[in-house]
């Protein structure tokens, strides 16, 4: 086959496209799976020496505080800012009338013919999406008015001098009743409070055909109700201008996006701005998306704030503005299910009815997963007087939420183990597992049963063959009811992303990556090393990245969607792999031997057949430099290689062929004290496939750390809303209320490897799984404990107490 | 930093309101008349001892020990997280005892020893070792408020029991979940002090 | 948080000055961990004109047992009293009182002192910026009658006012079961008597009184106490109920009971029907269910708050189980 020769632009591009197939490794592993491997960021982190964004002092640095809605619908009618502006300390007031922002509209991440679209903008829900607008359509929201001062409080303290006149409008906080006929219209001009959705409604195979197979018909309703990410690091952003330069420090997971999205807003040339994007105090996904409000409007805020006051600006949140965005889960959903007596699932219908924003269907897992042939998923969403709701660790909560109650009731009144049932229908996009199996065939995968594995281990580890039990029927000793549960889905690796880096190999033989990459902490640089170290051949420690910097350029994906790795891998193994074939190039010269005669190991480069004609990497490279003062001697060009890697679209791994291979399971074990409804986790087991992990205490840290997270949204995490006002409660961390260490027990965490993933070397996300299949987890082991349903999350003692009986209401 | 010098126009004597040209003249007065050490410093004025550096410095009221060792004297490792108490991620160790800066007003603590995450790193504690090695963090924002925790509870108690780790680290979150991970980095880090004292 | 002038005091006679000078406008200062969260919320129509701190103030901060009493300094941190061996001896409801309240770090900022004098925790009370004048700040209406209250009183409002915000202490349910006094600038007085409900106030304290310590009467020799705690979290968390008892046995059977609430009521709520069905009782399960139930009979939930009726039947019921002489350490 002769195929036509390729351009170096087309060859980057060929080189960097996914192809479906095992990445089977080339290179045998050193560093690459092991244990003990010490962590990139861990001293500075210890030592409180990291740096983040809110850390950042700039000389001369003023502060910015935006003005929020003290109500939860209201137009500003009449604005007046002149005590503020007099105020001592203030030096610049930016008010929503001002000529700079006007009627503009913030413009969202890329979708679309425009690239830049208000559509996408992360408040897609949000009808006006002014920059700074004097229409607040949730209490909190910020609008009016931004000032700019000396210091943090007295911005504070002059936006109190603002005097304004609002006209408060009627307020609707929950979905189904926004959508009844009667309630008042929350947009001005539109007919209903329905927000346009075009995934409203998937349908696969005829469910009533399905319903007319089964031989059992389950129905019940759930809810969810709004929680949200709740980072440790408080947002902020910083803008310094120096002429027509503008410098930015920001904490975002997707700062290269950010960057573009600033230029298109303010007309200022990508390559006019340097921006910053230290440590990261967690992420979530709420930082990840520059079109969220909290980002993409207060990065445009603080960079004509700055320009105006001729000052740097750091325009902060408090801890309370934090909680302006809530999960895109906040759900009520009605489920009807047909199942034979075997176990098979024949059709499920679902309905919900969401708020502000549909994160995810419910159904994508069905899809994606399982072999159920008749599917029909509605779901509608409605305007309500509450924060937009947005992706937070991750977009599959409903997805996986709905799974999770759909197979513990069909279990349930089968009477079936609901293992058995999970294996009954395993499968992909209504196939059973015989077309995975092929599929695995014919792409080199191996032809492993992951979601079998995953259950034998996780049966084994919590004891299930003993344990389990049907609902309602086991008291402990100490009185209170035994539950346990078990969910499964598919792996979490969301098959998109785009990244690039460098790989340069120093004048004295060290090794830098060479790109820009956000740290949520998932220890992702340390992964990157020690895939640079195998493919490269050179010890880990000789490694370094520096990552902070946006202006070099290469930007590796941003973290989210579980698709850090998935894609990054990718990116750092192909530009070693490049390195080491410069290196051996050059080395070719130095050893009068062709290339592919040598090879380089803990950083000796040396001849394959006669190991012992050897050179140090650092001799190899002495003269090979971007820059030497090379009067009188001799240099060589330096040894640096660049990649890039796409991974698809996300969303679409069906449309792209890549069936899902990996499955997880989650098994945990409860205890309900039947007088106060108090729920105690005794036991967690979470059995994740992650076809292969390249940093193993990474893998188990997402594990037990996301069982934190997971537990809390299932318990205790909930935003709670003055009923009559719309005003956000409990937006502080002593109410809003997540785990703390002596909550729950450590979790127990097993991984398999059964390179199934599609990743690097067969592997797979691992970052947003356990967190967001924890929380359904708890309505089927509550039921198992108390043999009554409370399928209305977080899963608070009023609510057991209620499906108790112990209290009426 | 040695202003206080020159911080009140007029050096009265607070005893006996004699008037001196200097402070220091101010001060030798005091000691040697009133038989008093140490001197009431001029209003606003704090002495911390943070990290073994003596630092004195003209303070508001209302500001906070965070806003004094944060904003001002750089030390990053005390974190903004809650900003009410309800954390730990502001946690410093004065005079012994854990106790979150974010709820402190610095011009109460004149006089006091502070240690940060920075002085404990510095100052090779075996617990930042240990950290690392167990990977006790992940965005690592919460991280040195646990640090400082533990050196507080190891301190005082070299040879905790897990259950005493777990008690000491209550009143700190983590949003990343790393919670398993302390217990065993904190016991790691007794032993290894032990081990260094019985050496 | 907006300035204010402070005041480092060295003697509580000039507390006493400090604040007669300054009347409603001033407030004192021990560990801070309330006081300070108010003022960074601006949540009080009017915001302190001073500070004055009560740290600085030498000797405030001791325990020790004399004349048949514990005697506690108000200036103490909680978490000393919580490690304390005496207290733990003797005074079990108060060392689980303090242990359980808060987070370790507050309890070593936290005073005994200050625990007593905190503010109510109402949502809408708490709300920065004073975004709902309600009745307890002066204003017109309460906003959690209403609204959500699924933290506030089961046991109706105070009075005159019609305020339904529970008083959230942990230490104060185990200092009125221990039967303690107060000691203040100028009086002493039972801690059960301290608490009264008025606009900006939780006790009867005068503007220029401050507490400066606490007597706790040594329980006889068959008296036992214990302290429970419900709450969402294990720790950094407020009571969402908790409950101490004193009970002294004779014969197996109960000659006298102490049993106190908290977090149910606008102010700690003397659970005196429970302490009345086991007079003359034995210890066991039943006779405490029915004490909790007696308890309870009078509870008027609002729309929320119907699952604290229930919890507070049942951590009466466990401090009083925890008050058996053998009894093993209360579970909640
Ligand atoms: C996150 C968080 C969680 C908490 N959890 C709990 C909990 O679970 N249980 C609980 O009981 N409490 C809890 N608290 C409340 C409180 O912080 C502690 O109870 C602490 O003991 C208060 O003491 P302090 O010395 O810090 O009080 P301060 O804040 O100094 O004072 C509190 C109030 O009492 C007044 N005061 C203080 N001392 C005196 C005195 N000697 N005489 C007269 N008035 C005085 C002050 O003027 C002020 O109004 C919590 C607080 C926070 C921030
Ligand atoms: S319960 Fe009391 S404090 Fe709360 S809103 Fe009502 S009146 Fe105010
Ligand atoms: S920031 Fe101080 S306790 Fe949270
Ligand atoms: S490591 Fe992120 S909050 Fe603890």
């Amino acid at each position: 086959m002769t195929a036509k020769k390729l351009g170096p632009y087309q060859t980057l591009k060929a080189e960097g496209t996914y192809k479906i197939g095992a990445d089977k490794p080339t290179i045998a592993f050193n560093r690459i799976g092991k244990r003990g491997v010490r962590r990139y960021d861990g001293y500075a982190k210890a030592s409180g020496k990291a740096l983040y964004t809110r850390d950042v002092l700039l000389p001369g640095m003023l502060y910015s505080k935006v003005l929020a809605s003290p109500f939860a619908h209201a137009k500003i009618l009449r604005l007046d800012t002149r005590q503020a502006e007099a105020y001592p300390g203030v030096r610049t007031v930016l008010r929503f009338d001002d000529p700079a922002i006007h009627g503009r509209e913030l413009t969202g991440s890329i979708a679309g013919p425009t690239r830049m679209a208000p559509q996408s903008a992360g408040w897609a829900m949000l009808p006006v999406k002014t920059i700074l607008g004097d229409e607040a359509i949730f209490e909190g929201q910020m609008v009016g008015v931004a000032v700019c001062a000396d210091s943090e409080q007295i911005a504070a303290e002059a936006l109190k001098r603002v005097k304004i006149e609002w006209e408060q409008r009627p307020i609707l906080l929950d979905q189904e009743e926004a959508l009844q006929p009667e309630a008042p219209i929350l947009i001005p001009g539109a007919d209903s409070n329905q927000i346009i959705d075009e995934r409203e409604l998937t349908t696969k195979g005829d469910v009533e055909q399905g319903f007319q197979e089964a031989e059992q018909i389950v129905e019940f309703t759930a809810r969810r109700h709004a929680h949200l990410w709740a980072g440790a690091e408080l947002p902020c952003v910083i803008a310094n201008w120096s002429g027509d330069k503008l410098e930015m420090w920001v904490h975002e997971q997707q700062p290269y996006l950010s960057k573009l999205i600033l230029s298109e807003q303010l007309n200022i040339p990508m390559n006019k701005i340097q921006t910053h994007s230290l440590y990261q105090g967690c992420s979530f996904g709420e930082r990840c998306n520059p079109s969220n409000w909290h980002q993409n409007g207060i990065n445009v805020l603080a960079v004509l704030l700055a320009r105006k006051a001729g000052r740097p600006v750091k325009l902060v949140l408090n801890r309370a503005e934090t909680f302006y965005g809530e999960s895109g889960d906040v759900m009520a959903s009605h489920f009807k299910v047909g199942a034979k007596q075997d176990g098979t699932i024949t059709a499920v219908q679902m309905k919900s009815v969401f708020a502000n924003y549909m994160c995810t269907t419910g159904v994508e897992h069905l899809i994606d997963n399982t072999r159920i042939s008749h599917l029909r998923c509605e779901g509608i969403t409605a305007h309500v007087n509450k924060p937009p709701a947005w992706w937070c660790r991750c977009e599959q909560l409903p997805n996986v939420f709905c799974q999770t109650l759909i197979f513990d009731h069909v279990a349930d009144a089968l009477g079936l183990d609901p293992t058995q049932v999970a294996l009954r229908n395993d499968g992909c996009e209504g196939h059973d597992p015989s077309y995975l199996s092929e599929f695995k065939r014919r792409h080199g995968f191996p032809d492993r049963d992951s979601l079998r594995e995953c259950i034998e281990a996780g049966r084994k580890a919590i004891g299930w063959e003993e344990k389990w039990h049907a609902p309602g029927t086991r008291r402990l000793p100490n009185g209170r009811m035994h539950g346990m549960a078990f969910t499964w889905s598919h792996d979490w690796d969301d098959t998109r992303g785009t990244g690039s880096a460098a790989v340069m190999i120093q004048n004295d033989g060290s090794v830098s990556i060479i790109a820009q990459h956000s740290d949520v902490g998932v220890n992702p640089w340390t992964a990157y090393m020690q895939i640079v170290a195998d493919e490269l051949g050179v010890p880990y420690e000789d490694i370094e990245i520096n990552p902070f910097d946006l202006n070099v350029g290469f930007a590796l994906m941003s973290p989210d969607g579980s698709c850090n790795l998935g894609s990054n891998g990718f990116v750092v193994k192909k530009a070693a792999q490049k390195a080491k074939q410069m290196l051996l190039d050059l080395a070719s010269e130095k050893f009068d031997r062709p290339a592919d005669a040598l090879d380089v190991k803990e950083s000796v480069v040396f001849e394959k057949a006669r190991p012992e004609n050897r050179m140090p990497l650092k001799e190899v490279v002495k003269m090979a430099t971007p820059m030497l003062n090379a009067v009188g001697i001799w240099t060589e060009p330096p040894v640096l290689a660049w990649a890039w890697h796409t991974h698809g679209l996300w969303g679409q791994a069906l449309e792209t062929g890549r069936p899902r291979m990996c499955r997880q399971a989650n098994f945990i074990e409860i205890e309900v004290d039947t007088e106060t409804g108090e729920v105690f986790v005794t036991k967690v087991v979470n059995v994740n496939d992650v076809g292969q992990a390249i940093s193993p205490e990474t893998v188990e840290g997402q594990m037990y750390g996301g069982t934190y997270m997971g537990l809390g949204r299932a318990l205790t995490e909930e935003m709670v809303w003055d009923p009559s006002t719309g005003v956000l409660l409990n937006r502080n961390l002593l109410d809003y209320k997540y785990a703390t260490l002596l909550d729950y027990p450590e979790a127990e965490c097993i991984y398999l490897e059964t390179g199934l993933g599609h990743g690097p070397y067969g592997s797979t996300g691992i970052g947003e799984n356990t967190a967001t299949m924890i929380p359904g987890l708890l309505g089927p082991a509550v039921y198992n404990a108390i043999g009554q349903r409370v399928d209305d999350f977080p899963i608070t003692p009023h609510k057991v107490l209620k499906a108790l009986g112990k209290i009426k209401e | 930093m040695k202003e206080g010098s020159k911080a009140t126009p007029l050096n009265l004597c607070p005893y006996c309101t004699a008037a001196f040209d200097t402070f220091e003249e101010l001060k030798t007065h005091v000691v040697s008349v009133h038989k008093t050490e140490p001197l009431p410093k001029p209003a606003g004025w704090i002495a911390l001892t943070v990290n073994g550096q003596v630092h004195e410095l003209k303070v508001e009221p209302e500001w906070t020990l965070y806003q004094v060792i944060h904003d001002r004297l750089g030390l990053m490792g005390v974190k903004m997280f809650c900003d009410r108490g309800a954390c730990g991620s502001c946690t410093v160790i004065m005079d012994g005892r854990p106790i979150l800066a974010c709820m402190s007003l610095a011009i109460e603590c004149d006089g006091k020893h502070i240690q940060t995450a920075e002085g404990i790193a510095e100052a090779k504690h075996p617990l930042v070792e240990s950290y690392i090695k167990h990977h006790t963090m992940q965005c690592g924002y919460c991280t040195p408020g646990f640090i400082t925790t533990a050196k507080a509870l190891l301190d005082r108690n070299p040879d905790p029991t897990v259950e005493e780790v777990m008690e000491a680290l209550g009143g700190n979150l983590c949003r990343c979940g790393t919670y398993p991970q302390h217990p065993k980095a904190v016991l790691e880090a007794a032993q290894t002090l032990r081990e260094e004292g019985s050496k | 948080m907006r300035t204010f002038a402070h005041f480092n005091a060295r003697t509580v006679d000039e507390v006493v000055s400090i604040l007669r000078r300054y009347g409603e406008r001033a407030h004192v200062i021990a560990g801070g961990t309330d006081l300070l969260g108010k003022m960074k919320d601006e949540l009080l129509p009017k915001y302190p004109e001073a500070l004055v701190n009560i740290k600085s103030i030498p000797g405030l901060e001791y325990i020790r047992e004399d004349h048949g009493t514990l005697q506690i300094g108000a200036l103490t941190r909680l978490e000393d009293i919580a490690a304390d061996p005496l207290v733990r001896g003797k005074y079990n409801a108060l060392a689980e009182a303090t242990r359980r309240a808060a987070s370790p770090h507050l309890r070593e900022m936290g005073t005994l002192g200050g625990n007593i004098c905190q503010d109510i925790r109402c949502w809408y009370y708490r709300h920065p910026d004073n975004r709902f004048p309600c009745l307890r700040k002066g204003g017109g209406r309460c906003y959690a009658m209403n609204g959500e209250n699924r933290y506030h009183s089961i046991f109706g409002a105070n009075v005159e006012q019609g305020c339904y915000a529970v008083h959230p202490s942990d230490t104060a349910p185990a200092l009125i079961a221990l039967n303690a006094k107060v000691k203040t600038s100028r009086r002493t007085l039972a801690v059960e008597d301290l608490f009264e409900v008025r606009v900006g106030k939780t006790t009867v304290l005068d503007s220029d009184e401050i507490v400066t310590a606490f007597e706790v009467p040594t329980p006889a020799k068959a008296t036992k106490s214990s302290f429970v705690k419900f709450a969402l979290r294990k720790t950094i968390d407020f009571p969402i109920v908790n409950c101490a008892a004193m009970i002294a046995s004779e014969g197996g059977r109960v000659t006298a009971a102490r049993v106190c609430l908290n977090a149910v009521y606008v102010k700690p709520y003397r659970a005196t029907k429970a302490e009345e069905f086991m007079a003359g009782q034995p210890i066991n399960e039943a006779n405490a269910e029915a004490a909790g139930d007696a308890v309870v009979s009078d509870a008027k939930p609002l729309q929320h708050n119907g699952y604290m009726v229930q919890i507070a039947k049942v951590m009466v019921k466990r401090a009083i189980l925890a008050c058996r002489s053998e009894a093993p350490p209360a579970q909640t």
